[in-house]
Order: structure tokens, then C-alpha cells, then sequence
């Protein structure tokens, strides 16, 4: 039965039980060649400007793209890749990209204590996402960070939770949340390629 | 230590859970512009030479360059964007996408640098992509939304401590509400009529209708100007998408600049600019235009500028021109003379990716300019993948050329013998 998941899942090596995906990551590699460049196809961010997305939750991945292509999110670049993708293809790709294992570490000597309080409960002192619909923020770059916490602030990008939180915080706070996340070291293993 | 400062003001922000409005980051901008001291006391530098560095050598190998010309390591350089050269020849600063500006310094002149270091540790940077220099050695550098000047930065800079002042002051250059990450890499350039010109890419794919009155106004989507000592703001360019190199030919003194074209029309159009201005206050045709005369689907049906003015140069589609630099060296032959060297940092959304190359443009006596490529070879054709993405052109004193690589994190350097 798992060797028939394996093979289903087209060869891709997963530690422990499989998880199941709505998409297919096989179909989602190819996919991924379209998004290399900026994402890595690891998921492992090649420009500053994008995010990590090697090893986030599947439906965190499946909820961003649609909203990019319903407007609900809007990137210059984002916007664009987004409209040219299938309901298919936007499953495929984010299964793949899912398929993949994030870990993080605090650089050495740094006390967890000091992780930002208000966001541990989700986002994890190491940036690794607790909460099933939160993403991780681990080694993002602190400007993307700040920039999405802005997004949500001025009500340009929109969630019921992270609206009202980054409303509370002052621009000085959102740079202090943002450099604790980006200063961790994040690290992505590949699915089979 | 920089660290320890944001970790302390994090814990206290967040202990108990409520946003306290009391702590602020310490404004070490305050202090430096007083001259006094911040208390930083540690560079980070960057390990020059070992596996890294053997690893992007191996790259090298692969470029291809006209004869004569050879290409060599010059710094490893995390994320390295827009080059600044000292007046004095002493350091090179070099910007990123990210929080810090390096300091690159070629102590023992073997056109090696051995010291790799970041600039003003104390201070809090944020998409410092821009460094300039005035010939007096005034060091510029253009933020996301702020311009800092450091005055002698070519002495100063070995210490954590330099002077610093605001030139366009944080939340002055752009309003904060249209700040973004992307489209935000900003070049600066001192003009031969001494005045900084500063380029303010517009966050869109194509600019909407609603944004227009303000952008104009505050000359995003183009390109501003303003006095040394920040007075006399005025927007020079209208109409341009997001330009990511400039500068001004050694002769005639007009300004030339790159300018990204519009995404999502196809593979092949629209295609990318290499713009000359004549006179102040010329537009140069976004939104109505994707590039080239290649109109964009949201301004089909309106009128254009009459006095849009279209690119000297078209080139290839979605190859992303940035940096650029016009040659004055001694050490290229004649031919080189007052050409321009530019990057293309590589397409993104094209089916067969092109660029990740340095062009070089000839202009005749007419004006006309015809582009070809100089340096190639960081495009892997087999896989598709990028082996290095340059950035930007500089020239040091000896007239050998510097390229910027932000994905391999180094500086090359081009250099010529008979
Ligand atoms: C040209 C570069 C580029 C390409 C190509 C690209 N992306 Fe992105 N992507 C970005 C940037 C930049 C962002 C950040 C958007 C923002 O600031 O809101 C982003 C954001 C995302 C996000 C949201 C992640 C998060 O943490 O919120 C997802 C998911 C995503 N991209 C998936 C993809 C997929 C899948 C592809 C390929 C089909 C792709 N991207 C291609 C640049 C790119
Ligand atoms: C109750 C859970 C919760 C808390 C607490 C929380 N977040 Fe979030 N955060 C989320 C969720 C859920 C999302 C996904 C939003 C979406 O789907 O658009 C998110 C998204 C984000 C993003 C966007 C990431 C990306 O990749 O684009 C950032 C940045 C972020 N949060 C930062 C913070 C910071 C900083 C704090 C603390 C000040 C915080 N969050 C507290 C749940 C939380």
C-alpha cells in the first residue's frame, strides 16, 4: 500500500507516512519550471523580493495562488503567473512545492525568549508554522516580511487574523517581528527532483 | 550587535502580549548625524576565497568574451546590486535588495579585492540598491523610501561609525502607502549639472488609471532630480515602467537609461528599452505603451502623449535590462570609446529564457546605437538554469569593468590586453 502511494506520487521520497495531497506533485515539478527562477525549484528563494515556499502547507500554497489570480492578492509578477495557471496546475504545483521539508534553526546564541511573543502561537519562536493555515517565516527576507505585515496593516492584503494583528503594531515593531524571522536559518530538503 | 539591539526591542514590544508605543529601534541616524558614537562596534565580513569562490570561477569558464578580454573573480559579495566606484579609487560601495551595503576594498591593488565588509553596521537599511558618488566623494544612498548622504565615505567607512545625514528623509521620497518590495531597486546618478537623479520604478505590471495624478507628482514611474543639498525636487521623466540603470553619456551629457517592459503579453513582445532624453519633463510612454510602440491591452483604446518619445535601442523581450554604464576608460580598445556596457539580468517568464549577459552598445555620430552581446555564458542552454544573474556596470580607475551578480553574490571584473 505505501509502495503504491510512492509510486503514485511519482517516485517522490517522503520521510514517514505519506501525507495525502489534493494535487500532484509529479505533475506539479513540471509546473514548477515556471516558477524556478524567483522560487528555486526546491522552494528555496533565488531573489530577495520572493518568499520561500519549499515545505509550506499545501492549502496555505493552493489559497495564495487562487487569490493572486482572483485579484484578492495582487504582485506585479505574482498577478501575472497566477492568471496563466489552471485550477490544476495551481494544485499540482502547490502539492509539489508542499511535498518538500522545511527546518529551521536559530543562529547560535540566540535566546528564544526573545522571539516575538505575539506571534509564536502561530508562526513558532523559529518561524516554522504551528497553526494549520499559517505559513512559515523562517529566513524569508526581513523586507518581504515587513512588506506583507504592511499589506495587512493598510488593508492591502486581506485575513481576518493578520489584519487585526499588524493594525496593532507600529512600523518599528513590524521591523523588529521581521528581522527575529529573517536572521533564523532556514533550509529546504528536496523531494526527489 | 545590530542583532542584539533588534532582539532587545522585540522582547520588549512583545512581553505581555500588547504592542507597546513606547520602545523605539534607536535612532542611531540622529547620533551619526551629530557625530557621535552608536556603540556598534562589529562589521560583519565575508569570507573571500574558499569553496564559494571556487565554485563561481567555475562559472567563469564558461564565459565568452571578444578576444582579448578576459574575466576574473574580482569579490564575493552577498546579493550584490548597484556599484559604486570612490572618486579616490580606494573602495567600492555596493548595494543590495535586502539591509546591508558592502564596502569592497582592493588594499594590496592586485584588481583583487581581499576585504569584503558591510557599511555603517549601525545604521537600518532598507532596500539599499543605490549607492552614488559626487566627485567630491559625497557617498548617495537611495533607499525604498529615503536618501542618505555620508560625506568622505571613501575615508570614513573603515570605521562602524560615519557620518551620516538625510538627504531625501525616510517617508519623504515616495508616500509610504505606495511602497513596495518589488520595482523598488533604485539607482542614483550624479548629472553633469551636479544634481542627483534618482529612479522611482511604479509597483504595477502596467500602471492603472487611478494611480496616474500621484505618481506623476511625485515622479514614480519615472525619474526625479533634485540639488545636492536636497533642495529643488523636480520630476525629470515621465512615463517610464521601472528603470534599473542610468546614466549620462560623457560627451553630449544627455541621460540614458534602461526601462523593464510589460509581462504577460507573450514571449516575444514587448520588448525592452534603451532610452535617451533631450530635454527635462520627456515621456516616454507607460502606461499606454508596454514597450516600444507595443501598446498594452488597459490603454488600448486612449490617446497616448503626442510627444511620447520611443527607445533609441529595442531589445530582446523580457531579458530584464538593468545597470548600465558608459565607458571612459583608456585600457578597452578605441572602438569601446563612449560605448555603453549594460546587464540583463535574465527573463523570468519567456518560454526559452534569454539574457544573464553584459551588452554593449555603439553610438554613431548620428545617434543611431546598435547593441550586441559582450559577456555570456551565465545561461545554462541545457537545463535552463541560471548560473549567474548580472546586475550592473562600473568602471575602475585602470578602465577595467566591474559586473554585479546578485544571484552567484560576486563582483567580476573584465579587463583587456593586447
Ligand atoms: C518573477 C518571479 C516569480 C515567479 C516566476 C514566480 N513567483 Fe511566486 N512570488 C514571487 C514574488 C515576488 C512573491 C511575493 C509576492 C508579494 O510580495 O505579495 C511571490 C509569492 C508567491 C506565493 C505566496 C507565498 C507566501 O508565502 O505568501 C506563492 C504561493 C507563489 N509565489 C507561488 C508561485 C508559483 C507556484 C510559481 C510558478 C507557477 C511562481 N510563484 C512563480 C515571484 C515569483
Ligand atoms: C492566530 C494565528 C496567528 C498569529 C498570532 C500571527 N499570525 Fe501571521 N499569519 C497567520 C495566518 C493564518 C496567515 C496566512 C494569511 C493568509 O492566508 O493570507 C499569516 C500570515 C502572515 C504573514 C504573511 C507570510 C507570507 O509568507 O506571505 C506574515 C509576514 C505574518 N503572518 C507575520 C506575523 C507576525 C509578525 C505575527 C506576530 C506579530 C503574526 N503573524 C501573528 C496566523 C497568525
Amino acid at each position: 500500500m505505501r509502495r503504491a502511494i510512492l509510486l503514485g506520487l511519482g517516485g517522490l521520497m517522503l520521510a514517514g507516512a505519506a501525507p495525502a495531497f489534493s494535487g500532484d506533485p509529479a505533475a506539479g515539478r513540471k509546473v514548477a519550471n515556471m516558477c524556478r527562477t524567483c522560487h528555486g525549484l526546491d522552494g528555496f528563494a533565488r531573489i530577495p523580493i520572493a518568499p520561500h515556499i519549499g515545505g509550506e502547507p499545501e492549502s496555505y500554497l493552493q489559497r495564495q495562488l487562487r487569490a493572486f489570480k482572483s485579484g484578492a492578492r495582487r504582485h506585479e509578477m505574482m498577478t501575472v503567473v497566477a492568471s496563466g495557471l489552471s485550477e490544476r496546475q495551481m494544485d499540482d504545483v502547490s502539492a509539489w512545492y508542499a511535498a518538500h521539508k522545511a527546518t529551521a534553526s536559530l543562529p547560535a546564541g540566540t535566546d528564544p525568549a526573545n522571539a516575538p511573543e505575539a506571534c509564536t502561537a502561530c508562526h513558532g519562536v523559529d518561524g516554522i508554522a504551528l497553526f494549520e493555515d499559517a505559513p512559515n517565516l523562517a529566513g524569508e527576507t526581513n523586507i518581504y516580511i515587513d512588506t506583507q505585515l504592511k499589506a495587512f496593516k493598510r488593508g492591502k492584503r486581506t485575513h481576518e487574523i493578520m489584519n487585526g494583528i499588524a493594525e496593532a503594531m507600529s512600523d518599528e515593531e513590524i521591523r523588529a517581528a521581521a528581522d527575529w524571522y529573517a536572521s533564523v536559518e532556514f533550509k529546504v530538503d528536496a523531494a526527489t527532483k | 550587535m545590530k542583532q542584539i539591539i533588534a532582539l532587545a526591542v522585540a522582547a520588549s514590544f512583545f512581553a505581555g502580549g500588547a504592542f507597546a508605543q513606547s520602545g523605539q529601534v534607536p535612532d542611531n541616524l540622529e547620533k551619526l548625524s551629530g557625530f557621535k558614537t552608536t556603540g556598534v562596534t562589529e562589521f560583519t565580513f565575508i569570507e573571500q576565497g574558499g569553496d564559494y569562490a571556487v565554485g563561481i570561477e567555475k562559472t567563469l569558464e564558461r564565459i565568452s568574451l571578444p578576444d582579448g578580454f578576459k574575466i576574473e573573480l574580482y569579490a564575493v559579495v552577498p546579493d550584490a546590486r548597484h556599484m559604486a566606484v570612490g572618486p579616490q579609487g580606494i573602495v567600492t560601495f555596493v548595494g543590495t535588495r535586502k539591509d546591508k551595503v558592502w564596502s569592497v576594498t582592493d588594499r594590496n591593488k592586485d584588481r583583487v579585492a581581499d576585504e569584503v565588509k558591510d557599511f555603517a553596521p549601525s545604521l537600518t537599511f532598507s532596500i539599499p540598491n543605490g549607492p552614488c558618488f559626487s566627485k567630491d566623494g559625497f557617498l548617495y544612498i537611495a533607499e525604498q523610501n529615503r536618501v542618505l548622504l555620508f560625506p568622505a565615505a571613501e575615508f570614513f567607512y573603515e570605521s562602524p561609525d560615519v557620518a551620516a545625514f538625510n538627504l531625501v528623509a525616510k517617508g519623504d521620497l515616495i508616500p509610504p502607502d505606495e511602497e513596495s518590495f518589488n520595482h523598488t531597486a533604485r539607482v542614483c546618478r550624479i548629472g553633469p549639472d551636479g544634481k542627483i537623479y534618482i529612479s522611482l520604478g511604479q509597483p504595477f505590471n502596467v500602471a492603472p488609471a487611478d494611480k496616474l495624478d500621484l505618481y506623476n507628482k511625485w515622479g514614480i514611474g519615472g525619474m526625479i532630480r533634485l540639488n545636492l543639498d536636497g533642495t529643488g525636487r523636480e520630476v525629470y521623466t515621465y512615463g517610464i515602467r521601472n528603470s534599473v540603470g542610468h546614466d549620462f553619456h560623457p560627451a553630449t551629457g544627455e541621460l540614458w537609461f534602461t526601462d523593464n517592459q510589460v509581462d504577460g503579453m507573450g514571449d516575444d513582445i514587448p520588448p525592452g528599452e534603451l532610452n535617451r532624453q533631450t530635454a527635462a519633463g520627456q515621456n516616454f510612454g507607460h502606461p499606454w505603451y508596454g514597450g516600444g510602440d507595443t501598446r498594452t491591452n488597459e490603454y488600448k483604446g486612449e490617446e497616448p502623449p503626442a510627444d511620447t518619445v520611443m527607445p533609441v535601442v529595442a531589445t530582446v523581450a523580457h531579458a530584464a535590462d538593468l545597470g548600465m554604464h558608459f565607458y571612459t576608460g583608456r585600457m578597452f580598445p578605441e572602438k569601446y570609446k563612449h560605448a555603453i556596457f549594460s546587464a540583463q539580468h535574465g527573463s523570468w517568464n519567456r518560454t526559452t529564457p534569454v539574457g544573464a549577459r553584459v551588452m554593449v552598445t555603439f553610438i554613431d555620430d548620428q545617434g543611431n546605437a546598435a547593441i550586441e552581446p559582450f559577456a555570456e555564458g551565465w545561461l545554462d542552454e541545457a537545463t535552463g538554469e541560471y548560473l549567474g544573474r548580472p546586475v550592473d556596470v562600473a568602471q575602475l580607475p585602470d578602465g577595467s569593468i566591474l559586473v554585479s551578480d546578485d544571484l552567484a553574490g560576486a563582483l567580476y571584473r573584465i579587463s583587456y590586453t593586447k
